[in-house]
Formats: C-alpha cells, structure tokens, sequence
C-alpha cells in the first residue's frame, strides 16, 4: 500500500531550526546591543545600520545574479554580516564607510571563495578591519550619550577605555559605567551587559556553542588576572579588560561565526584560547590600542589546523591513544633511517653489475638528487644577485644611510628626520629632526652657495632657538688641500651654536680659513641663509622668504 | 562516580500520549499471525511442522541452530502454510502461517518452572536457547549465544531500560508493572553469569517506573544498583550505556564483552525470568502503538506474528492521514509500506507520524560548518568531515575519519541546521571504505 509515500532515511524527526533560522536568532541577539547604541549615539546609527545590511544585501544579490549563482539573500547570512558591521564602526562613521566595507566584505571575502559556509575568514570583521587601515575614519571615537546629527558629523575623539589600557592605567570609567556602556568605542561594543545578553541568548538557542566564549573569555581574564601593570590591582584590571572595547562582541559574534571557526569542540577550545591570548598580547604590545579584530582574523587563518588537532578521538580507542600513535609511527620512521655503508662483499658478477657497483648507484641517485637542489640554491642565488646588482634597492638604502649619517653631523641630538612638506626659496630641502621621543628639536637646510671653484652644497642644521647644530658639506667644486681647508670638521665645527647672522669679523663672527678665504665665505653665507630661512619657517606652510644678509 | 558519554541529542520526547496507558492484551485477537523464521541474526530457522498440524501457544514450530533462534507458536490453532511473506527488515522471507482458533491454548510440553536457588548457568544458558530468545531491544542477537560468550567473563551486567528513542513507552511500562520480575531476573542472571555487579540503567523521564524499583529493591535481599540518568538520546545504544555506567569505552569494532560487560534490554530479562520461573517460551512481547496520526495511542501485549494492521486496528485506527508509518523509534525506526508484515521479537513500536511531525522538509542548504555534528556524535565522529569527503570523492582521507564506527543514530541528521542526509552519506562512506579494502 501506498508506494508512493516518500520514504525518507532515518531519522524521521529533526530539530527545528535551519540556517536562516539561527541567522535570524544572530540578528534577534543583536536587538538589544543596537536599541542600546541608537540610545547612546542617537539615530544615526539605525541609518548607518540600514545602510550597511542594504548595501550587503545588494552586493550579495548583485555578486550571485552576475555570476548566475543561485539567489542567497533568504538564508540572512549578508544581514547578520551587514549588521556586524555597522556596529563594528564608530557612530561618527561617513555613511560610504560601510557601503566600502560591505562591498570588500561580501564581494571580496565571502563570495569569491564561494559564498556562505567556505569563506575562511569572517567578513564583516574582515570589512572591519579593512576600514581600520584607514586611520581617521576609525579613531573618531564620540562620547556616550551625545547624540550625534543625522548629517555633517564633526571629528570628535573621545579616549576610549582601550587607551588607558594600553597605557597601563585603569580607565576613568567605574566597572559599572563600563557595564552599562558609558564608554567611547563603536556603536556595537559600548554596552557591556547588551551584548552578555545577546551572547547569552544565543548559547540557550544552541545557535553557538559556549566552547568559544568561554575559552576566549577565560583566557583573557586568566592572562589579565595574572599579569597586571605595576600599581593596578589585579581584579580591577581584570575587569576593565574585559568590559571594555570589543571584546564581547567580538567573542560573542565574531569568534562564533560558525564558518570561520573550528567544528570540532576541542578546536573550538583552542580556538578560544587562542583569541584570548592573541588579544591580550595585541592589546598590551601593538601599536593599536584594541587586538580583539585582529586576533580572531589570525585565529580564523588557523581554523584548518585546529580543526585536525581537535579531532575527537575515537571511540575507544583509549585515552591519548592519538599521542602513542604518533610516537609509534616516529620511533617506525625513525628505525627506517639507515646510513649508506659501502656494500663491499664481493660476489660473481650477476645481472652485469660489478661488485660495489650497487653503492655506485646509491651515490649516484643521491648526486642526482643533489644536483637538483644545488641547482634550486644556484638558481635563487643568481636571481639574488641580479635584483641585488641590477636595482637601486641598494642605492636607495646607501642614500638613507648617507642621510642618517648627514644627520648625525649636522643635528646630533635628533634621532632620526622627515621632510617637511613645504619649501623655501634658496633651500634645496628642509628636513625636520626629530628626538627618540618624537619630539621636533630642529631643521636641517640643504643650501647651496658659490665659492672659488662653483656652487657648494651644505646642509645645516638648526635647532628651534634659531642655533647652528652642525655643518655639512656635501658637494664642492673647491681646490683640494686650498679650498676643502674651510670644510674641516674643526673649520666647521666654529659655526656650531651661532645663531642671527653670522659676519666675517667683530662680534658674532667666524673668520676665514686664511686661504680659503672664498669658500669660508661662501659656508659662512650658506648657513646665514640656512638660518634665515629657519627664523622665517611659516609653521603653517606656504613660501618663506627671507632677505639675504650681509655677507 | 558518574560517567557520561560525549554528544547525543535531545529530540522531543512525544511520550505523554501512552506513557500513562497500562500494557493492555489484545480485545481482538488476530486471527491469523506470520511467524518469519528470520528473527534473529544469523540462519534462518528450520520448521519443524508442516501445513494442518495443530499447535498450542509455546510450541516451538521453527528450530534455531548456532546463532539464530528458534520460532514458537503465539496463537493456538493450526498451521495454514509456510510461504514467503513480507518481512519489517525488508525484503520478504518464508513464514509460518497459523490461523487462530481464539482458545489460547498452552502447549503441554511446557518445561517445569525451575526454583530460583537451583538456577545454573547450563540451566541458563539452556532454557534460553529452548525459549527462542533474542535482544528485543532492537539488536535481535541470539541471547543465548550472548549469555554462552558472556558467562564468566563479565563483571558488570547492565539491564537496559533506557528507552531512550522518542514516543516508545513499551519498556517504561513493562519496567513500571512488571518490576519485581525484572529484579529477579537480573539478580539471577548475575549470580549465574559470575557478574558481581547488576546495574538497572533508566532515563529520567521514568521516574515512576524508577521509583517503583526502588521501593521493589528495598525489599529484596539481593542488590541491583538502579542508575538513573537524565534523557537524552541514545543513551540506550549499548555502547553509551556501558560507558555511562562503567566509563569503559568499548574499542571500535568490539562489543561490550571485551569490557567485560553485558548489556541486557529490560524485555529480554522479562522474556529470560519469564522462561526460567514460569517455562514460557517468548511468545508474546509490549509494542507501543502510538504517534500523531493514531486515533487512541496505546501499549499493548501483542503476540509474536500479528500483522501491523491489527495493531492499527486495536488502536483505534488512524486518526489523519499518516505521512510514515515505521516500527521502532523516529530515529532509528524502519519505515513499512506495508501493514501486512508482521511483529516480530524486536519489534517495540508501531509509530504513524503525521507529516507535521516529520522532519521539517526544507531543501537541503550549504554547510556552514556549525559543528553541530561533531559535537552531537557519541561515537566521536567528525559527520561533516566524512559527508565532504564522500561527496568530493576523497577516499583517500576516509580511512582516518572511521566511518565504520559510525552506529546510524541518527544524531548528527537531526540536528544539521542545513539538512545535509548525513546518517546517509556516512554509510556511504563506510560502504566505500569496506570496498576499498577488498580491492587492496
């Protein structure tokens, strides 16, 4: 009877839920942390929201008809993304911020490796992160609770937590203000108990396992516990840590995005840990004050490894079996080493072969295989050679070398230099100097002036008191052992700590180098125009001109 | 100290619609039963009668040598043929057909009742073989070829009354009302078996039934440890419930002799005490009727042989159209087009599933490697490894992924969010494996 009934494999019954399903639940868990950010940053955030899902949906929808893929737009994978990162971006964000990012995230990271489920690395978060190369779109950072307008955002910064992290200090926040969400940061990750409530939902759905966060968690809690700045109690930093910037929302949404993190529970530990520990280490020793994006993108390159670590064992096959497996196939690997020893009995000649003759072919097998990789490292050393002897790469760091060197004659006291962006007739360039501490000590003017024999080419520095540093000729046309008598260190080293204009004789004066009487007036002119031009630096830019002194 | 077994799945139970219902015999008898001589692994059995003879209830009418069991009359009445009929495993199978005379006759070759102090383990071991028992739980392995590998060597013997597939209640209530029986049964097949341990495994979904042990056990001299645990399938494979109460892992391709252990369905205990103490053969077995599209969901006392149509029939038909009708459990349950085939002794359930409750029939979609499966496997398999595998022709990455060890639980289907047949593909696997290894 009835032979048409579908007959379906085992089981006849299935949990309930699909994938847009637990999409959907991703995007229910999100509710919460956006009410509490609309709250905070006021209504543009639902439009930078809007405009972020649209925008993913719309590439998605584009990529997959283009292509002639099946339509994808129903599983609300391209919302959940879209959604992600808005509230990934900081609330003063120009609204073609998240249409960039989508496009890079839906176009460039999920569809070309094939769309959902074989992308290896999250999108939004890769979006995300994309932006962040951008520095100014992502360090304006608005306070809480100062509604931004709907258009024209004016660039505020506030400090987030995360820079007094970084810094090694608590931030001014109580651990209750950073549970709630009084907090700088990006729309999403402000609300510290949002975002647990998200998280926590989403663990109760069973859409993602609590492996992920709960390692992620722990080892970022366990690693701050231990290892906290001098001064800074350990449970209070603990905490900081933990409530501010990104790290919930990123082990609660970023790390479990199922695609791009481990399947097996062991590798989703791991996974965990990892992020944890990643984040910590970005977060104490980058230069970025927050490490969460960056950790869970590096993870996410990891998952195909942690994935084979984690296998389950099988069953019954006993505790640790997979280790004693392994140790008993290297001690296999190992006993088939044999060294070549000469075979050097002698027996009748069988099958043509001279005796030893079999140790010949072993030898000869070995220089045939050697020859190969002689022939690899032969081949990289010519293609070394030849970038080496036929680019300037050399030249280009001979130069800066020259002009590190340059640098420490005529500033010692800067650590290194950068050239300012405007000019001054006269000066070949001007380089500001910098100390170790980022600090500007001074200017080194390139400047030329005509001597006996030609044009002399010096550079001078001058520190902000308007003082000679150090002189340095770099170019002359003088006469050998008459003219270069002026360009002694010692001849050069009189110049150092005279400032206004500097004459031949009487007061504030260096005299001539007798001899070379033409080319000390032509340094001693060089570096009056040199401090000329440093007296007249027009700080905001522009053409500086100076008057000539007297020579 | 507690054990537990990795993964497993907690599918809707479905059980309140006969959990409350006591095990009820037939009001109509059938009047015609098919007894298959293939009930258990192993050969068929051989009949021992022929068309027109007369038979009482218990008489044996089909001999089991080696592994397979032997057949006994549930009916009193007379032999009509011996044919091929439709058999639940599939496929059909020669049968032996008796038509009812409704007089119930007992056979009076009956062996005597034994005293429960004179119980050897020969007397065991034979009295079971006489009594054409297998594993009712589903397995349908010749006990007494478990029990003759098992005497000796085991030190734990688990009744399983775990019960663990949605809507089956037949264990549960022959657990709840036939208790004490139970009990004696496990007690004296440890003390014959050498087992120093009797553990009585059962979910928590069965507290009554658990509570009515305890009170049993507190009388008895004798100890059996009740273990109860809380619901979640399949807790009752045999492999998860040693592991749960031993923490032993039995190795792949094993049973749970190698770790000294012996699992015992709660029906084949009643089916053993039932042999020993009062000489009956198994005849008769619980099998719950039940499901969305049955009228009047019950557990019944059914004879060995009666046609599935019966069952429907004493159940008050169908209520709606049924969109599968399956004996055993949704997850592991075979589908039957065909209500002729007959009971059989590891039959437990006849369910009729509305096509409400079925799996939901979306398409299947992309994985999104969620890791759902792997997380669910108690048998510590990576399902989405081995489905890719499988589908991208990797054989080469099958044997390190041991698909052979796969049990068809069921569980990593279940819960796949994207709908992707791994239960299926899995087999697949194994089959493809198994092949490699005969080509090499």
């Amino acid at each position: 009877m009835n032979s048409t009934r579908s007959l379906r494999l085992p089981p006849q019954v299935g949990q309930p839920s699909n994938t847009s399903a637990m999409m959907g639940d991703v995007l229910v868990a999100l509710l919460p942390t956006t009410a509490m950010a609309v709250f905070f940053f006021g209504f543009r955030v639902l439009v930078l929201a809007a405009v972020s899902i649209g925008s993913c949906l719309l590439f998605e929808f584009l990529y997959r008809r283009l292509t002639g893929q099946s339509d994808t737009l129903r599983d609300l994978s391209a919302c959940v993304t879209g959604l992600l990162l808005a509230l990934s971006l900081p609330a003063t964000a120009a609204y073609w911020v998240p249409i960039l990012g989508a496009a890079f995230a839906i176009v460039v990271v999920k569809q070309f490796y094939g769309g959902l489920g074989k992308n290896f690395m999250n999108p939004a978060l890769a979006g995300r992160m994309l932006l962040a190369t951008f520095p100014v779109l992502m360090t304006n950072w608005s306070k809480p609770l100062d509604r931004l307008p709907l258009l024209g955002v004016d660039a505020v910064s506030a400090a987030t937590p995360l820079s007094y992290l970084h810094a090694g200090t608590l931030p001014p926040q109580t651990p209750g203000q950073l549970f709630l969400g009084q907090q700088g940061g990006c729309m999403g990750e402000v609300s510290a108990v949002m975002l647990l409530l998200g998280g926590l939902y989403l663990i109760l759905r069973r859409v993602i396992s609590w492996r992920i966060p709960t390692a992620y968690l722990g080892t970022v809690a366990l690693l701050a516990l231990l290892l906290p700045p001098e001064g800074v109690g350990s449970m209070a930093w603990m905490t900081a840590q933990l409530l501010s910037g990104g790290l919930l929302l990123g082990a609660f949404f970023f790390a479990t995005d199922p695609t791009t993190s481990p399947v097996t529970p062991r590798g989703q530990l791991m996974f965990g840990a990892g992020c944890g520990a990643l984040t910590m280490l970005l977060r104490s020793f980058s230069s970025y004050p927050e490490g969460v994006g960056w950790a869970i993108l590096t993870m996410n390159c990891c998952v195909w490894l942690l994935d084979r670590a984690g296998m389950p064992r099988r069953f019954g096959a006993g505790r640790f079996s997979v280790l004693r497996e392994w140790l008993s196939r290297l001690r296999r690997n190992l006993e088939e080493i044999r060294f070549i020893k000469p075979n050097l009995h002698f027996t009748l000649i069988k099958g043509g072969k001279m005796p030893g003759e079999e140790h010949l072919d072993q030898i000869r097998a070995q220089a045939k295989a050697l020859s190969c990789l002689g022939a690899v490292i032969l081949a990289t050393g010519l293609v070394i050679f030849g970038v080496h002897r036929f680019t300037d790469l050399d030249t280009a760091r001979a130069e800066t070398d020259a002009q590190q060197e340059l640098l420490s004659q005529v500033m010692p006291q800067a650590a290194f230099s950068s050239e300012i962006p405007y000019r001054a007739v006269g000066a070949l360039s001007i380089q500001a100097g910098y100390s170790e501490d980022n600090e500007l000590v001074g200017y080194c003017v390139e400047i030329q002036a005509h001597g006996f024999g030609g044009v002399v080419t010096m550079e001078v520095g001058v520190d902000l008191d308007g003082r000679v540093t150090g002189v340095a000729v770099t170019d002359h046309k003088e006469t050998s052992g008459v003219g270069t008598e002026a360009m002694t260190p010692a001849a050069l080293r009189r110049y150092v700590g005279k400032s206004g204009t500097i004459r031949s004789s009487g007061a504030n004066s260096v005299d001539a180098v007798s001899g070379a009487t033409a080319t000390s007036q032509a340094i001693t002119a060089g570096v009056n125009r040199a401090l000329a031009i440093v007296a007249n630096l027009d700080l905001e830019g522009g053409d500086v001109s100076y008057v000539d002194g007297e020579v | 100290m507690r054990h537990f077994f990795f993964g497993g799945v907690n599918p809707a139970p479905h059980k309140e619609s006969t959990r409350r219902k006591p095990i009820a015999r037939m009001e109509r008898q059938p009047s015609q039963v098919v007894i298959p001589l293939v009930m258990s692994t192993g050969e068929a059995a051989t009949p021992a009668v022929k068309p027109g003879d007369r038979v009482a209830i218990g008489q044996p009418i089909a001999l089991g040598q080696g592994l397979s069991a032997s057949a006994h009359a549930s009916v009193s009445g007379r032999v009509v043929a011996i044919e091929e009929r439709p058999h639940p495993w599939g496929g059909v199978c020669e049968a032996i057909l008796l038509e009812n005379d409704g007089r119930n006759t007992p056979w009076s070759g009956r062996p005597e009742p034994l005293d429960p102090t004179q119980v050897t383990r020969e007397l065991l071991l034979a009295r079971v073989r006489e009594a054409g028992i297998t594993g009712m739980g589903g397995g349908a392995y010749s006990t007494a070829e478990k029990l003759r590998q098992a005497a000796g060597r085991v030190d734990t013997l688990i009744v399983n009354a775990a019960e663990c597939e949605p809507y089956i209640t037949a264990d549960h209530r022959l657990l709840l009302e036939r208790s004490d029986k139970i009990l004696q049964g496990a007690q004296t097949l440890a003390r014959a078996l050498g087992a120093q341990r009797a553990v009585l495994v059962t979910e928590g979904d069965k507290l009554n039934a658990a509570e009515a042990v305890e009170r049993r056990l507190r009388k008895r001299s004798g100890k059996v440890e009740l273990c109860t645990i809380g619901t979640r399938y399949p807790l009752g494979a045999e492999k998860q419930v040693v592991q749960t109460v031993t923490g032993r892992e039995v190795p792949p391709g094993g049973t749970p002799l190698e770790v000294k252990c012996v699992v015992l369905n709660v029906a084949t205990v009643f089916a053993i005490q039932e042999s020993l103490f009062r000489g009956k053969a198994l005849t008769h077995r619980t099998v719950t009727v039940t499901g969305g599209a049955v009228a009047r969901p019950r557990n019944l006392w059914v004879p060995i042989g009666t046609p599935l149509r019966c069952l429907l029939e004493e159940a008050g038909g169908l209520r709606e159209k049924a969109d599968l009708i399956l004996t055993g459990g949704p997850m592991m349950g075979t589908p039957q087009p065909d209500l002729e085939v007959p009971v059989i002794k590891s039959t437990n359930g006849l369910l009729c599933l509305t096509g409400q409750e079925r799996r939901p029939a979306d398409q299947e979609s992309v994985c999104i490697r969620c890791g759902k499966c792997v997380a669910a496997c108690p048998m510590h398999l990576a399902p989405v490894f081995i489905s890719q595998a499988v589908r991208q022709n990797e054989l080469r990455k099958l044997p390190k992924l041991h698909p052979e060890d796969c049990m068809e639980c069921g569980c990593c289907s279940y819960i796949c969010p994207a709908r992707i047949p791994l239960v299926e593909l899995v087999r697949q696997a194994g089959q493809l494996l198994e092949k490699g290894g005969q080509a090499q």
